[in-house]
Parts: structure tokens; C-alpha cells; sequence
């Protein structure tokens, strides 16, 4: 489970020339709570710029926040910033992989960062290869792969430690229908499976077929957040996307 | 420290796997010094033999006979007699001659009653190989002609030589050599171990926010301080390694390139004993760790490679002053020295060389060279701690 109450983040820059500098603070987020339950899939919707990715960066312990706490698997992030990473999986567009290594050798860094017992790691990791179709391109290094095969092995990075906790910012994104489609399944399994996922997509039709509960960020701030069937039941547009674009220009 | 050699093991697994830094880190330091031995005394005697060969050509007027007859003995000069004054400097610049030697019109007169002449000689300064060699001639002609006079004379040879200098050297040869090229030595390893930081540690750092790798490490449940760690260490691998490897170089060149003076190749051979090997070694550890410390922490900012190179390249500057410094005549390695950076290893390594260090300024200079690697990895976790510069 993921609660997030009043998190705030803000970047202080320097502006000017010479010797005149002002100091200029900004709030990439502003004041966000929401929460996130085990065996649903949350979905995060923004326009770019809007916040996300710095509250989803907060969440996994990568930058801290100016103020507010996150609790993730009960633990708070504050307190215990590598214990929250050890229960996180986090893949974003700006999560890449290590280009001269292979599937195999990424796997087993990850698998050794996280303390992997050996043979629970193997198993897991022939699993995802299977799953995923990475076993023909295990040995072949991440700098001579496609886009679609890096994707695969990003996923497989992000699930090898059987996190309690997922982040997945646009994992299909660039993605052929059946590479998308078998990470799809991927996500559903984590839902089934009990897992707390955050999913984050500017593709309606993915949002539409995985997501449980919906917030929309905009400008830093939370515009909407509740449930996805009653996001539906309130829309007044024809699609989704309609109604998106109309509530972050309307806020 | 379990979390840190994994780290180390990953970082140095991918920049091994760099050609760029395979060719910069192993290959160029191992070959640098062999080539520039081998190839320095190869280049030298080249040149050597060959402007031994080289016909020169000499214009004379009013020349005497018996220098004429010198002249003329090397069938390589190529002798031009002038009758009257001419335009010599003309005559050099298009090439019609290389030389002019003057004798006075009063030549022979002043040498028959011992009185002292002049001879012009018109040349042009850059020529080394035709002024030296012309030197020689007009050194043996004088000679020759005081040895006459001596005889005409009648004075004994012992009468004109009042005094003779004789040297006797009290400084071992080792040492001798050691004060004289020991600065050399750490002006090609610091450079190449600079190199190999700086290729290192913008890979690792500007490179890592270029492939988009970053967050993907900050992801992991390591500290920030074991991840910059991770990569200070394996930066100053990369910078040791080159540096050990040209050492490595310099001890097989001297031992497999044929052409080094004996007595150069003796008195080096003495100088790289284990025991100065291990000193030297010892005093780049830390100063490879000082100098990752302080090229991650300037290019933590960077968001290219491009822009990696111009903020951390001039540095080489305060690099390459102190080791200038350190070759010059009159500045020696005392406390004042001992405790600033590169200037104390260009110093330290003469004196190390040359066997007449002092133990006491070593180990301060030691744990002067750590002082500052701490500092540097300091400041460059405080850089990298920097969310806004690592991210950007």
C-alpha cells in the first residue's frame, strides 16, 4: 500500500547575470495525497510537466520531498529510504539499462543489490525471460537491442525482487501491440497477485482496460481522485481522452 | 562494503567493455613509454646520420690556402670561391649557398706577424647541423693555426696550458640521473593517469545521465555514498592502471630496446628498484582518488559528454604548472612543497629516484595526498548528492 499525505516538492534555481542573482524556488508538487491499495492498479494521469514523474521519483526514494510524508509498505520514506526501495519496482522513460551489459548480467547485478537468496532469483528470473521472450536475446548486449526488447528486459528488471510495490510510468510506450499486449498481462498478474501498482499512460485505451482507481495531477496539484468507475459515471465527454483534456483545462 | 564491490564490479565490467577505454586506459600507456624511448633514440641518431651526410654548401673569399685545403679534405662540402664582395645574405636565402666565411683582405699579413684577424661568417642561425658543423672547421683552423704560432714561437706546449680541470663526481650516478630526468617520469604518468579519470569519470557519471542509467542506479536500495564511491574507485582504477602500466612500459623498454646508453640504462635500472616502485606506487593511490574526487564533483552538473570535457579540462592546467615547476632548477622538494598537490609528486618522485629522499617528508607528503583525496571525494559526494545537477 502506498499513502501519500500533503507531499511537496520544490526546486530552488538561480536566475540572472553577473553578479544580480536571484534565487527562485518553484513547486514541481504541490501539497499531493493520495492513496494507493494492494490488488488495485492507480492510475497517475497528467498532462507533461504537470508533476508526475518528481511524485513518483518521491515515492521511490529517489529525490526528497520538501515536505509531507509518503508511507509505502508501511514504511515511511523518510525513515527508511533503502528499506522503501527494496519493496519498490520503478520503471519510467528515464529508467534505462546499462548498455553494455547483457539481460543476463543486469539481472544478476539487480539480483545482487537486492540480496536475492540464489535460487529464489534463478527461478524468478527464468520465469520473467520465459514470459517475457528474453531468452533468445539473453546473451546479446542492451546497446544492440530495439527498443521493444529493451522494454522487455526493463520490465523483467523491475519484477525480479517481487516488489510489494510497483511504478510503472508509461511502460508500453514505442512498444509493438504484442510487445505492449505481454506487459499488459504482466501488470494484471501483479494486480492478481496482490501487489500495490501505480501505472502511469497517456494511452486512454490501456488506462481504460487496467485502471481501479484514477488521480489526475496538473500544474502540481491534485485535480481528481477517486475511483475509476466514478470517474466514468461523472464524464460528460464522449472518450476518455476528451474528458482528460477537459478537466486539466478546466482546473 | 558488500553493496560497494558490486558496484565496482558492474562500473568496471561496462567501461571494460569500452574500446575507447580499453585503447586510452591499457593499450596507449603500455606502448607510450617504449615508443617514445625507442623512437627518441631511433629519431636522434637518424638525424644524426643523416646530417652527417648532408652536402654543405660554403662560399669563401679571401680565404687562405690551407683552409681552403681543410675545406676541401670533407668531399661532402660543396665549396663556392668569390673573387669580390657579394650580397650574402641573398645568396643564402635562395639557396646558392648555405654559408659565407670572410676572411680579411689583410689575412695573411695578420697572421704572418701574429697578430689577430677577423672571419665573417654569414649564416643563417636556425641551421643548426650546417653552424655546428662550420664551427667545427673554424675550431680546427684556429687550432691548428695557434698550434703554428706556438711552434713558431718556440714555447712549450705545457707553458700555454697553466691550468687543468679534472672532475671527480661524488654523487652517485643514480642520483645524478635520478635529479636530472626523475621529473619526467611523473609528468608522463600524471598526464596519462589524468587521462584516464577524466575518460573514466565522465562515462561513468555525464555518461551514465546520457544512457539514462542514472535513476536507474539511484533506484536501488544503495546509498548514495556507496554508488559515488563505487565510482570514485573504479575513475582511479582507470587513472592507477595507465600509470602502472607506464612504468611497466618504461622497465621492459629499458630492457628490450636496443640503443639506450649503458650508462643511462644502468643507472634507471638501479633507480626502479621494488623498493622506489612501491614508494611511487603508494603516493598515486590517493592522488588517483584525489583527482576522481574532483572530476566527478565538476562534471556532476554536466548534461553531456561535451560538456563534461569543457568544464573538467582546465584543470590540466593546475596539473601541468606544478609538474612544470617541479622540473625547473632551484625548486626542491623541502616542507614548503612537501604538502601541494602534483607539485609534491613531481618532487618527491625526483628525490625518490634519485635515492636521497627523506623518509619523514615522504609520509607527510603521504597522508597529505590522502588528506586531499578525502576532501575531493567529499566535496564530489556533496555534488552528487545534488538532485536537481545529477537528474537534470
Amino acid at each position: 500500500m502506498i499513502r501519500i499525505e500533503n507531499l511537496t516538492k520544490s526546486f530552488t534555481s538561480k536566475t540572472g547575470k553577473g553578479l544580480k542573482k536571484e534565487t527562485v524556488t518553484v513547486n514541481a508538487v504541490n501539497s499531493v495525497s493520495f492513496e494507493c491499495k494492494p490488488g488495485r492498479i492507480f492510475s497517475l494521469l497528467g498532462p507533461n510537466g504537470a508533476g508526475k514523474t518528481t511524485t513518483l521519483r518521491m515515492i521511490a526514494g529517489i529525490i526528497k520531498p520538501t515536505s509531507g510524508t509518503a508511507v509505502v509498505d508501511n514504511i515511511a520514506i523518510a525513515k527508511g529510504n533503502n528499506e522503501v526501495k527494496k519493496r519498490i519496482g520503478f520503471l519510467t522513460g528515464s529508467t534505462g539499462l546499462y548498455e553494455r551489459l547483457n539481460p543476463d548480467e543486469t539481472l544478476d547485478f539487480i539480483g545482487k543489490i537486492y540480496q536475492l537468496p540464489i535460487k529464489e532469483y534463478q527461478e524468478r528470473k527464468e520465469y520473467l525471460f520465459e514470459k517475457l521472450g528474453i531468452n533468445e536475446f539473453r546473451k546479446k548486449r542492451l546497446g544492440q537491442m530495439s527498443t521493444g526488447m529493451k522494454q522487455k528486459v526493463s520490465i523483467a528488471r523491475t519484477l525480479i525482487h517481487d516488489p510489494e510495490v510497483l511504478i510503472f510510468d508509461e511502460p508500453t510506450s514505442g512498444l509493438d501491440v504484442i510487445t505492449a499486449d505481454s506487459i499488459i498481462d504482466l501488470i494484471r498478474e501483479s494486480k492478481d497477485n496482490n501487489k500495490t501498482v501505480i501505472f502511469s499512460s497517456h494511452i486512454m485505451s490501456e488506462v481504460d482496460l487496467l485502471c481501479d482507481d484514477l488521480a489526475i495531477i496538473s500544474k502540481g496539484s491534485i485535480i481528481y481522485n477517486d475511483s475509476f468507475e466514478t470517474f466514468k459515471k461523472e464524464m460528460t465527454a464522449p472518450n476518455l481522452t476528451q474528458e482528460f483534456i477537459n478537466r486539466v483545462k478546466q482546473a | 562494503m558488500r553493496d560497494l564491490l558490486i558496484i565496482v564490479k558492474k562500473e568496471l565490467t561496462e567501461l571494460l567493455r569500452d574500446k575507447k577505454t580499453i585503447i586510452n586506459s591499457i593499450v596507449l600507456p603500455t606502448l607510450l613509454i617504449p615508443i617514445l624511448m625507442f623512437g627518441g633514440f631511433k629519431v636522434s641518431k637518424m638525424i644524426q646520420e643523416s646530417n652527417q651526410q648532408k652536402t654543405i654548401k660554403i662560399g669563401l673569399l679571401n680565404a687562405p690556402e690551407d683552409f681552403k685545403q681543410l675545406v676541401a679534405k670533407d668531399t661532402l662540402h660543396e665549396v663556392t670561391i668569390f673573387e669580390e664582395n657579394q650580397d650574402f645574405k641573398s645568396l643564402i636565402n635562395s639557396g646558392d649557398i648555405q654559408t659565407a666565411l670572410v676572411f680579411s683582405s689583410d689575412w695573411s699579413t695578420k697572421m704572418d706577424s701574429l697578430e689577430t684577424s677577423e672571419v665573417l661568417v654569414h649564416r643563417n642561425g636556425t641551421k643548426d647541423n650546417i653552424n655546428s658543423r662550420v664551427s667545427k672547421l673554424l675550431d680546427a683552423y684556429s687550432d691548428k693555426l695557434k698550434t703554428n704560432r706556438i711552434a713558431t714561437l718556440n714555447i712549450p706546449v705545457e707553458k700555454m696550458n697553466p691550468m687543468v680541470q679534472t672532475f671527480v663526481e661524488v654523487s652517485e650516478q643514480k642520483e645524478l640521473i635520478g635529479k636530472r630526468i626523475g621529473g619526467f617520469i611523473p609528468y608522463i604518468f600524471i598526464l596519462t593517469m589524468w587521462g584516464g579519470c577524466l575518460l573514466a569519470a565522465i562515462d561513468l557519471v555525464t555518461g551514465e545521465k546520457e544512457r539514462k542509467t542514472i535513476e536507474t542506479t539511484l533506484s536501488l536500495p544503495v546509498s548514495k555514498f556507496s554508488v559515488l564511491m563505487g565510482k570514485a574507485i573504479v575513475a582511479s582504477i582507470l587513472g592507477f592502471v595507465p600509470a602502472l602500466l607506464n612504468l611497466i612500459g618504461l622497465i621492459v623498454g629499458l630492457n628490450f630496446i636496443e640503443g639506450i646508453p649503458d650508462n643511462f640504462k644502468m643507472a634507471l635500472t638501479e633507480m626502479l628498484n621494488p623498493q622506489s616502485i612501491v614508494m611511487i606506487l603508494l603516493l598515486l593511490i590517493p592522488f588517483s582518488l584525489f583527482l576522481s574526487g574532483l572530476i566527478i564533483a565538476l562534471v556532476a552538473g554536466a548534461t553531456s559528454f561535451k560538456e563534461a570535457q569543457s568544464k573538467a579540462s582546465p584543470i590540466i592546467i593546475l596539473i601541468i604548472i606544478p609538474l612544470v615547476m617541479a622540473l625547473m632548477p632551484g625548486i626542491e622538494f623541502t616542507w614548503s612543497t612537501v604538502f601541494i598537490p602534483v607539485l609534491n609528486i613531481g618532487l618527491g618522485v625526483k628525490e625518490i629516484m634519485a635515492g636521497t629522499v627523506n623518509i619523514a617528508m615522504y609520509i607527510a607528503m603521504l597522508v597529505s595526498l590522502i588528506a586531499f583525496a578525502v576532501a575531493a571525494i567529499y566535496f564530489s559526494y556533496k555534488k552528487f548528492s545534488d538532485e536537481s545537477a545529477i537528474l537534470s
